[in-house]
């Protein structure tokens, strides 16, 4: 993953590269020009200034022959030779690489020339005037070394800037990301995002602020649902229990009635039960049972014993309990007797007949550990509803109570299957 | 004995009338908290089963309006709303018990049987239902006078029938009396059978009435 701005900083880096290196060869071109072009006036002049004053002397060909010679031995690369043919020709211009007699470390050096007939007494003349010019690929690679050297002012320049615009252009979104990341719907009623004078990021801002607006006040109302719905459902309950009470009262009951009136009874306490998970649910949920106190787990895990003695009786369940000390947690109580309660009936509920229940602690960790069979599924086990579909009497939510009351404290309660147990350990640290 | 019940739902209200109405009870309605207050400053009652939430008002305020007027009416909070503060709240201000919904009638009548008795014998707090006594204070039964030795369980069980002489109490009821709000945690109840088998051989054993019936299908009554 790259960084927002290092993005557009490689793009530029890249265009930067392109653009200057496409200009080495335009510079070393325009440079080499203006270098022969300045050159070939030099030595325009040069010749045109030689050959005034040589045509206004009146020179022997003798005396020509030693100027040359004279010449020569001075300035190479400079000579005024009888021409050979009568041909007359225009000024020429030409370009000669050969090695410098005075530069031999250098190799071969390029020579700008220009070549003139002149009449002197009557006889034609060549002279030639000669000026070394820097070989072109010299001033390639000089070139090339200075855009590099600028191509990497270039580079640090965007980085530092970059680093500059992250720092304050960037700021507001960089903190709106930090804000996000930090928001949670299930605590937070509203989100703060940071004023920016950048429109899109304000854009962003407000957009954002919608979304979550709508995000709270949509999970509110579900929570809210919850609650009122439990709530509206207990007067019906409430009524079915004690018609159900008036209507076993009646003298002349069939037993065909009577065995349908009973087994009426299950789904209706299962019913009561969903119905007040659901509340206590959507109560830990709205943060109620805010009331905390000094609570020993020991203590609350005894009598929820004491309380289960008949059904543990009932499937010859063995409970060994290995608590010596006391447990204190700082809770509400109703949540840690719901909590204690769950985690009881779950294990009774679920061991075969015979089988053995264990409690430990150990490392502010309580585990109930109970006999099973197969190791159930991890991933859905805590969800609401996720078990209840074989079950007769789970209200799908023993679990999901749970967790949502693990959370709540910032506890950890986590499911194994281990030789055959399942293991269900409430961490408190 | 005068019980008025200060609950919104009027079927639910005309239930327990049904259930509560004998020899010995005689029950009356409010169904707001104007009817509510009007009756309690113009009556006294022996047991008062108050819901919290009522129109017009709240059921907290007719509780601190009785402990005002320091009026001995026992009073039993009949809740749907199952929060503990309410529970707490009402029980500091006063409230002899305090009974969650949905509840079987059954419970409730054992409740008022258990309030109304413990506002009328302060000090020697025994009732002799034939041959058998039940010392509420120290916990003991006799049959012609010979101490019989009950479990916890079956000595609640004893007075769960009592306070509901000739009614069938069905199966969750008594599991749900006997092991509180969780009875509902569990698909068995045959636990339930196990302790009144004691109960009925315990007590025939000492030669007393068999007054346990077996209902087929629903449940058990206490026949008299």
């Amino acid at each position: 993953m790259t960084r927002l701005l290092n993005k557009p900083l490689k793009a530029f880096a890249l265009y930067a590269l392109v653009i200057l290196t496409i200009s080495i060869p335009i510079y070393v071109l325009v440079i080499d020009y203006i270098w022969t072009s300045e050159l070939d006036e030099n030595n325009w002049l040069t010749l045109e200034h030689t050959k005034q004053r040589l045509q206004s002397k009146q020179f022997t060909q003798a005396e020509i022959e030693s100027i040359n010679h004279i010449w020569g031995e001075l300035q190479p690369g400079v000579s005024i030779v009888k021409a050979t043919t009568k041909v007359v020709f225009q000024d020429s211009v030409y370009e000669a690489i050969r090695p410098n007699e005075f530069d031999l470390d250098d190799g071969e050096d390029r020579f700008r020339g220009l070549k003139s007939l002149i009449e002197i007494n009557g006889e034609p003349y060549v002279l030639t005037i000669e000026t070394n010019v820097e070989e072109s690929d010299e001033t390639f690679a000089a070139v090339a070394a200075i855009t590099f050297v600028f191509f990497i002012i270039l580079i640090i320049g965007f980085i530092l800037l970059n680093r500059k615009i992250a720092a304050k252009t960037w700021q507001p979104f960089y903190q709106t990301l930090s804000s996000l990341k930090s928001f949670e719907l299930s605590i937070d009623k509203s989100i703060q995002l940071p004023e920016s004078d950048i429109q899109e990021f304000q854009e962003l801002n407000q957009s954002l602020q919608q979304l979550i607006t709508n995000s709270v006040s949509t999970f509110q109302q579900q929570k809210s649902f919850t609650e009122n719905a439990s709530h509206e459902l207990q007067t019906p309950i409430a009524l079915l229990k004690s018609k159900m009470d008036l209507l076993i009262q009646q003298k002349s009951i069939s037993p065909a009635i009577s065995e349908i009136l009973n087994s009426i009874e299950a789904p209706l306490s299962r019913l009561s039960r969903i119905n007040k998970n659901l509340m206590v649910l959507a109560k830990v949920e709205n943060h109620q049972y805010s009331d905390k106190e000094q609570i020993d787990i020991k203590e609350y895990l005894e009598s929820a014993v004491t309380l289960f003695e008949d059904y543990l009786d009932e499937k010859q369940l063995k409970l060994s309990n290995s608590l010596e000390q006391s447990i204190i947690v700082n809770a509400n109580s109703f949540l840690i007797e719901t909590l204690i309660h769950n985690l009881l009936s779950n294990a009774i509920r679920h061991t075969l007949k015979g089988g053995q229940i264990t409690v430990s602690y150990q490392d502010q960790t309580l585990q109930i550990i109970n006999s099973g069979k197969e190791s159930l599924d991890k991933s859905k086990l805590f969800e609401r509803f996720s078990t209840a579909s074989k079950d007769k009497v789970s209200s799908g939510l023993g679990l999901a109570i749970i967790q949502e009351i693990t959370n709540k404290y910032n506890w950890q309660v986590v499911y194994h299957f281990e030789n055959g147990n399942h293991l269900f350990s409430v961490s408190f640290a | 004995m005068k019980i008025l019940i200060i609950e919104d739902e009027q079927e639910l209200a005309q239930d327990m009338v049904k259930y509560l109405t004998n020899e010995q009870y005689l029950c009356e309605c409010a169904s707001d908290f104007k009817g509510a207050m009007e009756k309690i400053h113009g009556y006294d009652y022996d047991c008062i089963l108050l819901d919290l939430m009522l129109p017009g008002g709240d059921g907290l305020t007719i509780l601190e309006e009785l402990k005002r007027q320091n009026k001995q009416d026992g009073v039993i909070i009949i809740s749907a709303k199952n929060a503990i503060e309410d529970k707490v709240k009402g029980l500091k201000l006063g409230a002899d018990d305090y009974l969650a919904k949905p509840f079987h009638l059954s419970e409730l009548a054992a409740r008022v049987e258990s309030l109304i008795r413990r506002k009328q014998f302060d000090s020697n707090n025994v009732i002799i239902q034939n041959e058998l006594s039940i010392d509420f204070n120290a916990k003991a039964v006799s049959v012609h006078d010979q101490a019989l030795s009950l479990t916890k369980k079956e000595y609640d069980l004893l007075l769960f029938f009592i306070g509901n002489k000739n009614r069938v109490l069905s199966k969750g009821a008594l599991a749900e009396h006997l092991s509180g709000d969780f009875a509902d945690m569990f698909d068995s109840h045959d636990f339930v059978y196990a302790h009144v088998k004691n109960l009925k051989r315990k007590l025939k054993e000492k030669d007393y009435g068999d007054y346990i019936k077996t209902i087929y299908g629903t449940g058990y009554k206490w026949e008299q």
